[in-house]
């Protein structure tokens, strides 16, 4: 109501061009406090990510047990447990945030003059190699998202593409222009053959893809243990489950070794960014992303119109497959170009769910979610084993909850309801 | 069923032959397929069983050539009766004899190499106690579906349940007090999703996926936490019942009165879960709300409660399957311990078509499988261990790719119900 009576104010101020200053301010800060306060969609990502770390601190508090133990004195001596708590929480975050975007200490000795500028850069390198594979995976689950479809499963695709760019990475000797697009290209390819599995099984018999999927996952995970056994790929130096190293000629140069030799942050982070927004002209500019929408918004209306709902089914899923299969790529000729193992492909495929719920499907989001969970990993990973390795797991599926579920924020904060409704997304049952 | 078809004797005569091409031909091919394999490998070689608990010294070797080549034929013949005719109401039971004919024939083979032993009480029992899992977890699937809400989080229950259950009874120093703290932990997982999916009417399937993350998260954090200090995470374990006398008896002993508390209860489960869906009151509201939610709110069903109670109780139910990874197999709490069993868990409730008995018969098939899978490779078949761990996931993507066309879900399943709306 309040909303209707602005906007009809505005154009009857012009005639006292003086006191219009005076009434846009106010007006202003009304409407920016009315934003803040309404459940739309930027409030919503931004109040899901304050109640998270919120409740990563409740639970950091809770599970460690010095500061446990504080509390079972609380009320003797409040200030220690609050001291305590205080204390542990704000380590750990900053143990995080050092570990994804700057270390303070390296800035303490780079103002000294004792590190090189290079060594300032290493967290943020770090961020952008975990945030790397998590753009192929978010993507890979988003564009299925626009379908209507759940893709649980690019971490099987994701270790598909992972073998498929190792085999042509270390079986071939080609010069560097044509045997790394090759090796990319294979990594694409057989994660897209995996990830048609369940698109081709829903066409045809309507099986579930989140079921299908995560059987995939779970085919994908031991195949690969056995895959790593066999002397075709296992690493001919070491004893240990170790695969081949990948010719010189496959590897996926760095960015910024120059500067440093430490930052690992290689040329898939471009791959990357340009698949995303290869994604965005695909969704918006091209036939075959309008029959991805358009079978995601209502598939018999589609059908009424003539698209074919079961090859749009494949081809997506296809298409998704492939992307994660290129996030594989990227592991297994960027980092672990040395050989990968069975822990190469972390839990990317899983983040990759909740970095395309944070982005909504979309690839921008996609991208800037990558890139905030990128970080959380690279925290995790550096400040363990002080602060829980499955910190970042636990946060970001908490973050996630709240934007699945923007009403459940809009109730806990007593948010209003924007005017164009929740915006959700969905993924359809049996 | 013979009331149903009698009306309309004209159009359906289940005495008349028909042809059935499809299946008779794979039958005709399998048993064949199963006949030349005889043939070409298993001559001389032989199949041992053995009663390894109850009568240690008694085994029985049987010819592999033989048997196989017997269940070859029967396979075969089975479906050569289908390809020439058959009557409608003996394809079921021809289709049964043709899959088990099949399926015993490759357990022969399988158990012919040189140094395995078809043990048949340690396998049957095995089979029986890791179907649990399934069965709780597909029962739990059951009733939230009846009830309209899909649970994709059975693998967080499971989680939750495992982790707080060794927890609790390390506190405690109690295993009941454990297995009640997994119940609440599973139970506190399902009141999330039912919360979101009836109050806030929050999409289920992705509040299910999200569930499982946040579980995985959650426990795994929990247990890095806690690994710092001691006595939290050591592994209990869980009696076995044995029953007198009866336990002596040759396979029935073993399999049915000789086994921890988790496989009474979920066997209890499955009956008392049947009772209650089809012969009470509460059951067929239940149903009703989940076929068709707006017929039962006009006859005063309050619709969206009776879909959250019933969802917070399923979670007992998956949380008590999730006590079973630890305290059942008196295990230590591990990240990611469950492996995607919940994921498992619903596709024995799909095979078993949302129905407590059919879930019964899914779950003994799909522990069955796990339990041979299991043992072959600790005896060391020349298939790689890696292959027989995949085979419940792969029969789970045949399964529910075979029949999800051909088994139908509660008519309102994942539907979120708004009174408003009608």
């Amino acid at each position: 109501m309040s909303d209707s009576t602005a906007t009809t104010e505005a154009p009857a101020e012009p005639p006292a061009p003086d006191t219009e200053g005076d009434e846009a301010k106010p007006n202003f800060i009304r409407l920016f406090g009315r934003y803040l306060t309404e459940a739309n969609s930027v409030m919503v990502t931004i109040y899901s990510l304050v109640l998270a770390f919120l409740i990563g601190a409740i639970l950091l508090i809770v599970s460690d047990e010095y500061t446990r133990s504080t509390f079972s004195y609380f009320f003797a001596r409040p200030q220690d447990a609050w001291y305590a708590s205080r204390d542990l929480v704000a380590e750990s975050y900053t143990a995080l945030f050092e570990g994804a975007i700057l270390n303070f200490n390296t800035l303490a000795s780079y103002q000294a003059g004792d590190a090189e500028f290079g060594n300032l850069l290493r967290p943020i390198s770090e961020t952008l190699t975990y945030a790397t594979p998590l753009i192929f995976t978010g993507l890979a689950v988003g564009l299925a998202f626009r379908a209507g479809l759940f893709n649980i499963g690019a971490q099987g695709q994701l270790i598909f593409g992972m073998m498929g760019a190792l085999i042509v990475g270390f079986t071939l000797d080609l010069p560097i222009w044509l045997h790394l697009p090759l090796a990319i290209i294979a990594g694409g390819l057989a994660g897209g053959l995996l990830g048609a599995v369940p698109g081709v099984l829903k066409a045809a018999t309507g099986a579930h893809e989140v079921i299908s999927s995560i059987m995939l996952n779970n085919i994908a995970a031991l195949f690969l243990v056995w895959a790593l056994g066999t002397a075709f790929l296992h690493s001919e130096t070491q004893s240990d489950l170790v695969s081949k190293p990948v010719e010189e000629s496959a590897v996926l140069p760095t960015l910024l070794s120059s500067l440093n030799p430490s930052l690992r942050v290689n040329l898939a982070l471009i791959i990357g960014f340009a698949a995303a927004v290869f994604t965005w002209w695909l969704l918006s500019k091209s036939t075959f992303g309008f029959r991805i929408r358009a079978v995601g918004f209502n598939e018999h209306a589609a059908a009424t119109a003539g698209m074919r709902i079961g090859s749009t089914y494949t081809t997506t899923m296809a298409a998704a497959g492939a992307f994660a299969g290129l996030g594989g790529a990227a592991l297994a000729l960027g980092v672990a170009n040395g050989g990968i193992t069975t822990n190469t492909a972390l839990d990317y495929g899983f983040s990759g769910i909740t970095v395309a719920l944070l982005g909504r499907a979309n690839p921008g989001g996609i991208v800037a979610s990558a890139l905030l969970f990128g970080a959380l990993k690279a925290g995790a990973l550096s400040a363990q084993p002080d602060v829980p390795v499955d910190i970042s797991t636990l946060l970001q599926a908490t973050i996630v909850l709240f934007i699945a579920a923007p009403a459940l924020v809009k109730a806990i904060l007593h948010l209003r309801t924007p005017r164009g409704g929740l915006v959700t997304l969905e993924a359809k049952g049996w | 069923m013979a009331v149903d078809t009698a009306p309309a004797p004209a159009l359906v005569d289940d005495r008349a032959p028909a042809r059935h091409v499809k299946a008779g031909a794979a039958y005709a091919v399998l048993g064949l397929l199963l006949v030349l394999a005889a043939v070409a490998w298993l001559g001389g070689r032989t199949t041992t069983i053995a009663f390894d608990r109850t009568l240690t010294d008694a085994s029985w070797e049987a010819p592999t050539f033989g048997v196989v080549l017997g269940l070859g034929v029967l396979c075969a013949a089975a479906g050569a009766w289908m390809l020439v005719g058959l009557p409608q109401r003996r394809f079921k039971p021809a289709s049964a004899v043709a899959v088990t004919a099949f399926a015993l024939a490759l357990l022969f083979w399988a158990y012919s190499q040189e140094g395995t032993v078809f043990r048949a009480e340690s396998i049957l029992a095995g089979a029986l106690f890791l179907s649990m899992p399934y069965i709780f977890g597909a029962l739990s699937g059951v009733v939230c579906e009846r009830s309209g809400v899909i649970n994709i989080g059975i693998e967080a229950q499971f989680l939750m349940g495992a982790f707080t259950g060794v927890l609790t009874a390390n506190i405690t120093g109690n295993i009941y007090a454990g297995m009640a703290a997994a119940m609440v932990a599973g139970s506190l997982s399902t009141m999330l999703l039912a919360l979101l999916a009836t109050k806030y009417q929050v999409n289920q399937v992705v509040v299910g996926v999200i569930l499982n993350l946040l579980a995985l998260g959650f426990t795994s954090f929990m247990y890095d936490q806690l690994k710092k200090a001691d006595g939290f995470n050591d592994a209990f374990s869980v009696p076995v019942i044995s029953w007198g006398p009866l336990a002596d008896i040759p396979v029935l002993g073993p399999v049915l009165f000789q086994q921890k508390l988790f496989v009474y209860v979920g066997l209890l489960l499955v009956f008392v879960i049947w009772f209650l869906l089809y012969r009470t009151r509460w059951g067929l509201r239940t149903r009703a709300v989940g076929e068709h939610p707006a017929a039962a709110d006009s006859m005063g069903v309050n619709v969206n409660r009776l879909r959250y109670w019933n969802v917070t109780a399923a979670g007992l139910i998956a949380g008590f399957g999730g006590a079973w990874f630890t305290l059942g197999n008196s295990l230590a709490f591990n990240k990611n311990m469950t492996a995607g069993l919940g994921f498992v868990a619903l596709a024995v409730m799909i095979v078993g078509r949302w129905n407590p008995l059919g879930v019964l018969a899914g779950a003994l098939i799909f522990g069955f499988t796990t339990q041979i899978a299991r043992d072959l490779s600790a005896a060391g078949s020349g298939v790689p261990g890696e292959f027989l761990q995949m085979l419940p996931y792969a029969v789970t993507l045949v399964v529910v790719a075979g029949l999800i066309g051909k088994a139908k879900a509660p008519a309102a399943d994942g539907v979120p119900y708004n009174p408003g709306d009608k």
